[in-house]
């Protein structure tokens, strides 16, 4: 006997599709919504409930939001150049911080580990990458990083383990690491020619130790290999590898997307060392790469669902069973790997209809 | 070639004539009313009159061939980098000016042709150096030049010989930035230089009319007008004596700044009488509506409004720019808009008509803005580019002030001059670079930003939230500056609304949301509940596994809370199993067992809860779990008469009810592959089982025994495949069934290995980690190493995220595993100074490097104290516990004889 399969839904997009006059409670423009799904008597039926609103205040499009370690806060970056961080803890929100510096369009926002403090990266339109660090409650500019010839468009932090390091990706096709040395100095590594015409994303993987962490003598860092993902304008997904010598290399190619790669998203390790990376592309379609031979060597692409538009983004949940996909059509869906292997979308519309109404009304009282 | 195409052309341009007709007619309107103001002082004549009709028609027949520009993009190549370009009025024509160029090409479809090079003469002159071109709104032949010594030059492209100059005035004493003809004059030409004069030439005579001064004092400026005619053209000459040398030296410095690439400010060379006090002129601009306004720029940041007739004094001045502003441009419909751009990366739009100019909105550029130019029939678009770093030319909706429109990146230099290539046709611009080149760009090829921007962000935060930015819907075009104000009711998650014909036309703006989700869909409340509440040490391993359970039924994880009972079922029960029956049922053979746990539990099940059971079943409600765990206590006491439903019930339930897995293990066992058997041999079967529960434990030789049976590996593939398809029910009476089968908890462990590898896959790493403690040998040894360590670091990494720091360290000290449980110490950091010297001590040994004295030595027995440390707190004496302990038991004197009385309490 199986489970009850959860239906699932996204809350907004059922208070987009119903009659009722939404904007009763929208009652400005742009805001920060926060939705509870809550489990009632009938765990078939999902509500949904208005929480709390507060403006993001952003004037143009926002193109990233990420939520940092703990989960507490989240940062978003927008073409208005301004990074602003946001206190989501407990439903609120709250404006930490509206950071200034960059000249263009901002393009992607990282957070690094606490363990080397608060530390936000951004990258801009204007070539520059920005590192962000807050002392005494205060968030300041670190470092600044203009290696760019062309708009960085991706950034990521590399995991805990290797120290601070953060992969940037550029239209000018290249791909810089800059690894913190210590003392504010920040040390340089690009790879040129990375991606033809540009590189749109990059991710690095989780670490996994090659071989038992038994075998390292107490005391000496284990031997790590640094590994990241990127997708570029070239359709490619490109795995590289940090050589003996500290250089990259390029390790495997990926080929299957028809258009550019928008984003790759190598999902946490936990659970068995498989490793899995999703992309998604231009060309509307999602793949899930994986590979199970531990050389890394061989991965095969498993075609998530093809979208009618383009899928701008893919992210793993924290365990690595649910993907959220974000598409051209505004909408997001989440997807969850059945037990044959099977890629099902577990936050369809239609299926939550029947509590919609509930959910609405819900969400007025919530609101008076 | 736009005049061969009129006619095709014509029809569709009739329907929109009237409308272009009072556009171009509007300014005559103006001009004829204050014309008897402005002709006397310009000396003009009839004549001026006589042109208007003609200039009225032809202008006409302009717009009506503009509608047919044909074209792609396009470039040529030029002998010498641009400074400046200039389009014909028939649109088919562009001359590109430059330091060592200045050359005519006609627009071809396919292609820039060269049609004159007006570079004449053996020995170029530096008035031949241009800094600046135009060419005449009206008259195609009427072009005039800047030249980078201050010399202003008409060209007239009628005249037969082949050096067409015409007029040459050399009244500016420094680079003249900015020439600019009058939109509906004929003969009005005004310039604007480094010297900080703007001048108006009427160009049928030989000097200027009027000069204006970009100095802010009225009264230096009062004085300079106020002198006599004769008087100024001596001084002029004194001048332009006094500044012969300095023109050449200075356009050589503009050349060598500008090749250097900033060419902000005139260097050092403002020792002219006048260049101290006044400000450069950066651009000069007639305005397109008002016939005696002009708008002049300069590089202190200031734009001044003149009215052409009052050369005294401004009529208006405003601080548009923080440093120079380099350019500006009239809006062509909207009256009073006058665009500027300058040093700081800005450009700004004014609106001129209220009474003080009013900022309306302000578009931050990458680069300083050295060209500015408004899109033709497209409101609310200009074009830029900048003078130095970046080489792309930028369209701008001014209401989206961060993300260029369009973008243009052909050029491979600075970009010097733009030019939309016909007054009413908003797709084909002109440029010329330093890189000498000279562009036809498409609008419809230009590269978008907006497009190639990625419209969403997307993140899934630690507690499976899912934070969601995605772009609104549009504003409608109209909507003016402020986009946030006012009550648009659009929900937010409406598709977007682009109007494809006009992908720019509104503003942008995201929505951002946050879901929260729960158990199923990836929330990870449960992850903190039951990281908390869980028991992983200090109990017996059934208390342990019957907490744990408990925990995970109120948590509403049935399948959890499943596989805890199945664990303590199967590593804790065996003690009650009575050795007597255990011999009883080897002689039975394995095969019986199975099916005969199926039928007794549901047989069990169907009396002592009635129909209800199955409903809760088939709901998963969690009483059916207890139901099942109190199975063995209801059996041993039911009596025989309830056995007789039985036969009826399981088959009922295993035909009507049970899926795919159960009816496997009935084929898969030998003896029920006869369908009509089950019915005969069930009761049988459960009776004496019964009794086997009782109270006996288990002899290991028949666990043994029972290991090695063919049918029990059998089964047990069963058992691991349904572990992965959450079919707990039916798992848990296989699992009685084997257990009742003597098997031994050894057995398990590959069940129990993969359905640790199955929790693990599913994400939920805990699931593992926590079996992994509980059970901790009787499991650790089929997993590996590397996967256990895995597991270990991944849950360690995950408690840590969500703040579990209690949780993290239980785990971490109950880990087996020599790599995790070393991960405290690591993280541990112990710091020991000098009790002497008060100075950190060097990592090893006893011994303060500095005072070469061992550290906490024992008062007593003169030791080093390696553990506890006590001391008095009076005299700072003190050692080992013990020894301090029993020295104060005999003595209240300090040990070390300091003579304090030591109190230990």
């Amino acid at each position: 006997m199986r489970e009850a399969v959860l239906t699932w839904c996204v809350p907004l997009e059922l208070l987009c599709s119903h009659p009722l006059p939404v904007s009763a409670f929208l009652k400005t423009q742009v805001k920060l919504y926060t939705y509870r799904a809550c489990a009632g008597k009938d765990e078939m039926g999902k509500m949904v409930s208005v929480i709390n609103t507060v403006d993001t205040s952003h004037e143009d499009m926002i193109h990233d939001a990420q939520m940092d370690y703990y989960g507490t806060r989240l940062a978003t970056c927008s073409s208005d150049r301004s990074v602003k961080i946001f206190d989501v803890r407990n439903g609120g929100q709250i404006l930490i911080a509206d950071l200034r510096g960059h000249e263009g369009p901002v393009w992607q926002v990282a957070w690094a580990h606490p363990m080397y403090g608060n530390i936000l990266a951004s990258c801009s339109y204007d070539r520059k990458v920005i590192i962000w660090r807050e002392e005494n409650g205060t968030w300041e500019k670190s470092h600044e990083h203009a290696g760019h010839d062309s708009s960085v468009n991706s950034v990521c932090w590399a995991p805990h383990d290797y120290g601070l390091i953060l992969a940037c990706g550029s239209s000018d096709g290249a791909i810089s690491l800059l690894t913190y040395t210590g003392e504010g100095q920040w040390e340089v590594k690009k790879i040129n020619n990375a991606h033809t015409i540009g590189c749109n994303a990059v991710s690095w993987a989780p670490a996994v130790v090659p071989g038992s962490l038994i075998d390292q003598p107490s005391g000496q860092k284990p031997n790590y290999i640094k590994r990241f993902a990127s997708g570029g304008c070239d359709n490619l997904i490109k795995l590289w590898k940090e050589e003996e010598d500290g250089q990259w290399k390029e390790e495997q190619k990926l080929e299957a997307h028809s258009d550019w790669v928008r984003d790759v998203a190598w999902a946490p390790s936990i659970g068995l060392p498989t490793s899995t990376i999703a992309s998604c592309s231009q060309d509307g379609r999602v793949f899930i790469w994986t590979c199970d031979d531990a050389s890394g060597n061989t991965w095969s692409p498993k075609l998530l669902h093809k979208f009618n538009d383009v899928v701008w983004h893919v992210s793993w949940s924290i365990t690595a069973n649910i993907l959220a996909v974000s598409g051209g059509d505004n909408k997001v869906t989440l997807w969850k790997e059945s037990v044959d292997g099977q890629w099902v979308c577990i936050s369809d519309v239609n299926k939550g209809q029947g509590s919609v109404s509930a959910s609405v009304t819900e969400g007025q009282q919530n609101e008076q | 070639m736009g005049k061969k195409r009129t006619t095709s052309g014509e029809g569709r341009e009739r329907q929109r004539l009237p409308a272009r007709r009072f556009r171009i007619a509007a300014p005559r309107a103006d001009s004829a009313d204050g014309g008897s103001f402005f002709f006397p002082l310009l000396g003009l004549t009839d004549r001026g009159f006589s042109d208007c009709p003609d200039l009225k028609m032809s202008r006409v027949t302009t717009a009506l061939g503009g509608s047919v520009l044909t074209g792609r993009t396009m470039h040529c190549h030029l002998d010498a980098p641009a400074n400046a370009i200039s389009v014909c009025r028939d649109a088919a024509q562009v001359v590109v000016a430059g330091r060592s160029i200045f050359k005519i090409y006609a627009i071809e479809e396919e292609q820039f042709v060269e049609k004159l090079n007006l570079r004449v003469g053996r020995k170029p002159s530096l008035n031949l150096s241009c800094a600046d071109v135009v060419w005449h709104q009206m008259d195609e032949n009427l072009l005039a030049t800047a030249a980078t010594n201050g010399v202003v030059v008409t060209w007239n492209l009628g005249r037969p010989s082949r050096n067409k100059q015409d007029q040459l005035f050399t009244e500016h004493k420094r680079t003249v930035n900015k020439v600019c003809f009058h939109p509906t004059e004929a003969h009005v030409l005004l310039s604007g230089s480094q010297d900080g004069f703007m001048k108006c030439f009427d160009l049928r005579r030989k000097d200027s009319v009027s000069t204006f001064s970009g100095e802010a004092t009225e009264a230096g400026q009062g004085r300079w007008a106020s002198l006599p005619v004769a008087q100024r053209c001596i001084l002029r000459i004194l001048h332009s004596f006094a500044h012969g040398l300095m023109r050449d030296a200075e356009s050589r410095a503009n050349e060598a700044q500008e090749s250097w690439g900033c060419p902000d400010y005139p260097l050092g060379l403002c020792s002219g009488p006048q260049a101290g006090q006044s400000e450069s002129v950066r651009d000069v601009q007639f305005s397109i509506r008002d016939y005696f306004t002009f708008a002049s720029t300069f590089e202190n940041g200031n734009v001044q409004l003149w009215d052409i007739r009052r050369p005294d004094r401004c009529e208006r001045m405003f601080t548009a720019h923080n440093g120079p502003v380099f350019c500006c441009d009239w809006h062509p419909e909207d009256r009073g808009w006058l665009a500027t751009g300058g040093r700081d990366k800005m450009v700004k739009v004014w609106d001129m008509t209220t009474h003080r100019a009013k900022e309306m909105h302000c578009v931050q550029t990458i680069a300083s803005v050295a060209r500015v130019k408004w899109r033709p029939e497209c409101r609310h678009h200009l074009a830029t580019c900048s003078m130095m770093v970046d080489h792309n030319i930028y369209v701008w909706d001014v209401r989206r002030p961060f993300v260029p429109a369009a973008m243009f990146e052909e050029h491979r230099d600075v970009t010097t001059g733009i030019a939309w290539r016909h007054p009413h046709d908003p797709s084909f611009l002109l440029s010329g670079s330093k890189d000498s080149s000279l562009c036809q760009h498409l609008f419809r090829d230009a590269s978008q930003p907006v497009e190639r921007a990625n419209p969403e962000g997307l993140c899934y935060g630690l507690f499976g939230d899912l934070a969601f930015a995605a772009k609104e819907s549009l504003v409608a075009a109209e909507s003016g500056r402020k986009p946030y104000t006012g009550d648009r009711r659009h929900p937010i998650f409406f598709k977007r609304k682009l109007d494809p014909a006009e992908p720019f036309a509104g503003l942008a703006s995201s929505a951002l949301s946050v879901f929260e989700t729960e158990p199923g869909g990836g929330g990870m409340r449960w992850f903190v509940d039951t990281a908390e509440r869980y028991a992983l040490a200090g109990r017996p391993l059934a208390e342990l596994c019957d907490h744990n359970a408990k925990v995970a039924r109120e948590l509403g994880r049935n399948q959890v809370a499943q596989t805890w009972t199945m664990l303590r079922i199967i590593y804790c029960s065996p003690g009650l199993v009575p050795t007597a029956n255990l011999n009883h049922s080897v002689g039975k053979g394995g095969s019986c067992g199975l099916p005969l746990m199926n039928s007794f539990n549901l047989k069990d099940m169907a009396p002592g809860l009635g129909s209800e059971t199955r409903l809760d079943r088939s709901k998963g409600d969690t009483r059916s779990d207890t139901v099942l765990l109190d199975s063995s206590a209801t059996l041993i006491t039911n009596e025989d008469n309830e056995e007789t439903e039985g036969s009826d019930v399981p088959a009922d339930y295993l035909l009507g009810d049970v899926e795919g897995e159960e009816d496997e293990l009935y084929l898969l066992d030998p003896e029920h592959t006869h369908p009509e058997e089950p019915e005969c041999v069930l009761p049988q079967e459960a009776f004496p089982l019964r009794h086997e529960i009782v109270d006996t434990p288990p002899g290991p030789e028949h666990l043994q025994d029972k290991a090695d049976s063919p049918h029990v590996s059998g089964s047990e593939a069963d058992v691991a495949s349904l572990a992965p398809v959450d079919s707990s029910f039916s798992l848990l009476s296989v699992s009685h069934a084997l257990y009742d089968s003597r098997l031994p908890p050894d057995f398990f462990s590959v069940l129990v290995r993969d359905m640790l590898h199955f929790y693990a896959e599913q994400g939920d790493v805990q699931m593992a980690v926590s079996v992994l403690i509980i059970l901790g040998e009787r499991v650790r040894k089929d997993i590996d190493e590397q996967t256990q360590e895995h597991w270990y670091t991944s849950y360690i990494d995950l408690l840590q995220r969500f703040r579990l720091w209690n949780v993290s360290n239980e785990v971490v000290k109950l880990s087996t595993s020599r790599a995790v449980s070393c991960l405290n110490q690591a993280s541990t950091t112990l710091h020991v100074n000098c009790s002497h010297c008060k100075r950190p001590m060097s990592n090893r040994g006893w011994v303060c490097d500095r005072c070469h004295r061992c550290a906490s030595m024992c008062a007593v027995c003169h030791h080093v104290v390696k553990g506890l440390f006590v001391w008095c707190q009076g005299c700072s004496h003190g050692g080992h516990l013990q020894h301090i302990m029993k020295w104060l038991e005999g003595s209240s004197h300090c040990p070390a004889g300091c003579g304090h009385l030591c109190e230990y309490s």
